[in-house]
C-alpha cells in the first residue's frame, strides 16, 4: 500500500504535463528514473517464489508494474551476477526454461531494501502531506 | 518461425561469445511463450505479419543486444566536462593565433595576396583542419588513457577545500604581479641604459655590429615606455583595482610597445657587420639576410600586438560592464531601501 505513494503521486500529476512535449520528455525521464529502483525491489519481491522469465513478466504486469523483456532479462542477469538470484535451466512443458529465485544473500539484501524503502516512503508521505 | 530464428541470429551477432548461447536460449524461450500466449488469445496460428509485429515490439536486434552489454564509454561522465573544457581551450589556442597570423599575412605580405583566393582559402583551411584533427585526436587519446587507468586511482577524490582558488574579482590587480612588473622593468631599464644605448651594439676586435640610426629613436621610445609602465605598475601596487583610465593607459602602452617593435623589424636594423678576414660584400650580405628575416617576422609581431590590444580592450569593456548595476542588483538595492 505504502509502496505506491511515489508512483501514484506522479501519475496523478502527469496529466498537467501532457500538452508541452518538452515537459512530457522531462516527466518521462523522471518517471523512468523513479521506476528503475522500484522495479528491482518488485522483481526481488516476485522471486521469493521461483519463476521463469515469461511468467515473471506476466506477474509483474498483473501487479501493475509492466516491464519489457529488454529491461527484465538484463536486470535478472545483473542481479544474478551480484549474487542476489540463483537460476537453473529446467524442462517444463517440453521446453527448456530458466528458473530464477532469491538466493540467501538476495533474501538478506531484499529485507534491507524493504526497510530502506519504508523509510523513504515515510519521509515522502510526510513531505507530501505538508504541501 | 524462421523469422524468429533470423531475429535471434541478428541479436546474437552483437552479443559476447561467452554469454551468447545462454542469452539467446532465454530470449528464444520468451518469444515462443509470447507467441503461444497470443495464439491462444486469437484462437489461431500467428501469421508472418503477426510475428513481424511481435518482433518489432521487442526492438531492433542491436538495441536488444545492447541492453545485455556493459555500459562502455571512451570518456565517462566524470571526465567529460573537463575533456570538453580542454578541447575548447586547445581549439581556442590554435584558432586565434592562426587567424591573427593569417589576417596579418594577407594584409602585409604581397605574395600571399597574389594567390588566387580559392587556392589561398583551401590551402590555409587544410593546414588549420589538420591542426584541429591532431588536437582533437591527441586530447581524446590522453583523456581515454586517464579514463582507463588513472581514474580508478581516485585522484579526483583527493582534494582539499582550502586549496580551492580564491573568489575571482575581475577588477582586482594582483599585488604579486605588480611587484614582479616593477622589479623586472627596473632590471630591464638598467640593462637597457648600460648595454643598449649605443648603435654600436658589439665592438670587439673580432666582431663589430653597428645598428641603423633608427635604433636611437627606438632606444629612447622604449626607455620612455618602460619608465611610464614602471610608474603605472607602482600605482597598481598601491591601488590594486583596474579603473577605466588605467586600463586605457595599459592599452596605450601595450599598443605603443608592440607597434615600435613591429616598426623596428621593418627598418633594416643591422647597418654594418665587420669581421676580420671576411670581405665587406659577404658581411653586407649577412646583414641584409638578418634584416630580411626580421622583416618576415613583422606579420607575427602585428598578430601578437593585435591579440594583446584586443585583450586590453576587453578589459576596458569588462570594467564598464561591472560598473553598470544589473537589473538584479537594482532590484536588490530597491528591496534594501524599501
Amino acid at each position: 500500500m505504502r509502496h505506491t505513494v511515489c508512483i501514484a503521486y506522479y501519475m496523478k500529476n502527469s496529466s498537467n504535463h501532457s500538452s508541452n512535449p518538452a515537459s512530457t520528455d522531462v516527466f518521462e525521464n523522471l518517471r523512468l528514473e523513479l521506476r528503475r529502483g522500484c522495479l528491482i525491489i518488485a522483481v526481488l519481491g516476485q522471486l521469493k517464489t521461483e519463476r521463469y522469465g515469461y511468467t515473471l513478466r506476466k506477474a509483474m504486469e498483473d501487479a501493475g508494474l509492466p516491464i519489457d523483456e529488454g529491461t527484465l532479462y538484463p536486470l535478472l542477469r545483473r542481479l544474478e551476477t551480484q549474487g542476489l538470484l540463483v537460476s537453473e535451466w529446467r524442462e517444463e512443458d517440453k521446453r527448456n526454461k530458466r528458473f530464477y529465485r532469491l538466493s540467501a544473500e538476495g533474501k538478506r539484501i531484499f529485507k534491507q531494501l524493504i526497510e530502506e524503502w519504508e523509510n523513504i516512503n515515510a519521509s515522502l508521505e510526510q513531505i507530501l502531506t505538508e504541501e | 518461425m524462421e523469422l524468429i530464428e533470423r531475429y535471434l541470429q541478428a541479436v546474437g551477432f552483437w552479443l559476447p561469445k561467452t554469454q551468447k548461447r545462454d542469452i539467446l536460449a532465454e530470449l528464444s524461450e520468451d518469444i515462443r511463450s509470447q507467441v503461444e500466449d497470443k495464439e491462444s488469445e486469437l484462437g489461431r496460428k500467428l501469421t508472418e505479419a503477426d510475428l513481424e509485429e511481435v518482433l518489432k515490439q521487442r526492438g531492433s536486434p542491436i538495441m536488444v543486444a545492447n541492453r545485455y552489454l556493459p555500459q562502455q564509454s571512451l570518456i565517462g561522465p566524470v571526465l567529460y566536462p573537463i575533456y570538453l573544457l580542454v578541447l575548447k581551450m586547445a581549439w581556442l589556442f590554435c584558432f586565434v593565433p592562426w587567424l591573427a597570423v593569417w589576417i596579418c599575412l594577407n594584409i602585409f605580405v604581397p605574395s600571399y595576396r597574389g594567390n588566387a583566393a580559392g587556392n589561398l582559402i583551401v590551402g590555409t583551411l587544410h593546414g588549420f583542419w589538420m591542426a584541429l584533427v591532431y588536437i582533437f585526436a591527441s586530447v581524446t587519446f590522453a583523456f581515454a588513457v586517464v579514463e582507463k587507468y588513472a581514474l580508478k586511482s581516485g585522484f579526483l577524490e583527493k582534494w582539499n577545500p582550502r586549496k580551492l582558488p580564491p573568489l575571482r574579482d575581475a577588477n582586482r590587480i594582483k599585488r604579486t604581479n605588480s611587484i614582479a612588473e616593477v622589479v623586472a622593468l627596473l632590471a630591464v631599464c638598467a640593462f637597457w641604459l648600460t648595454f643598449m644605448s649605443s648603435p654600436v651594439m658589439v665592438n670587439q676586435p673580432d666582431l663589430k655590429i653597428i645598428l641603423a640610426p633608427s635604433w636611437r629613436i627606438y632606444f629612447w621610445s622604449i626607455l620612455a615606455l618602460m619608465l611610464v609602465t614602471c610608474a603605472f605598475s607602482m600605482v597598481n601596487l598601491f591601488r590594486p583595482y583596474w579603473t577605466r583610465l588605467r586600463a586605457t593607459v595599459r592599452l596605450f602602452t601595450d599598443g605603443m610597445g608592440w607597434g615600435l617593435f613591429a616598426w623596428l623589424c621593418k627598418t633594416n636594423l643591422i647597418a654594418e657587420i665587420t669581421l676580420p678576414n671576411v670581405a665587406p660584400e659577404k658581411t653586407m650580405h649577412a646583414a641584409n639576410a638578418i634584416n630580411w628575416w626580421m622583416s618576415l617576422s613583422f606579420p607575427f609581431i602585428i598578430a601578437g600586438g593585435v591579440l594583446v590590444v584586443l585583450l586590453d580592450m576587453y578589459r576596458i569593456v569588462r570594467i564598464k560592464d561591472t560598473a553598470t548595476p544589473s537589473a538584479g542588483g537594482l532590484a536588490a538595492l530597491v528591496g534594501i531601501c524599501g
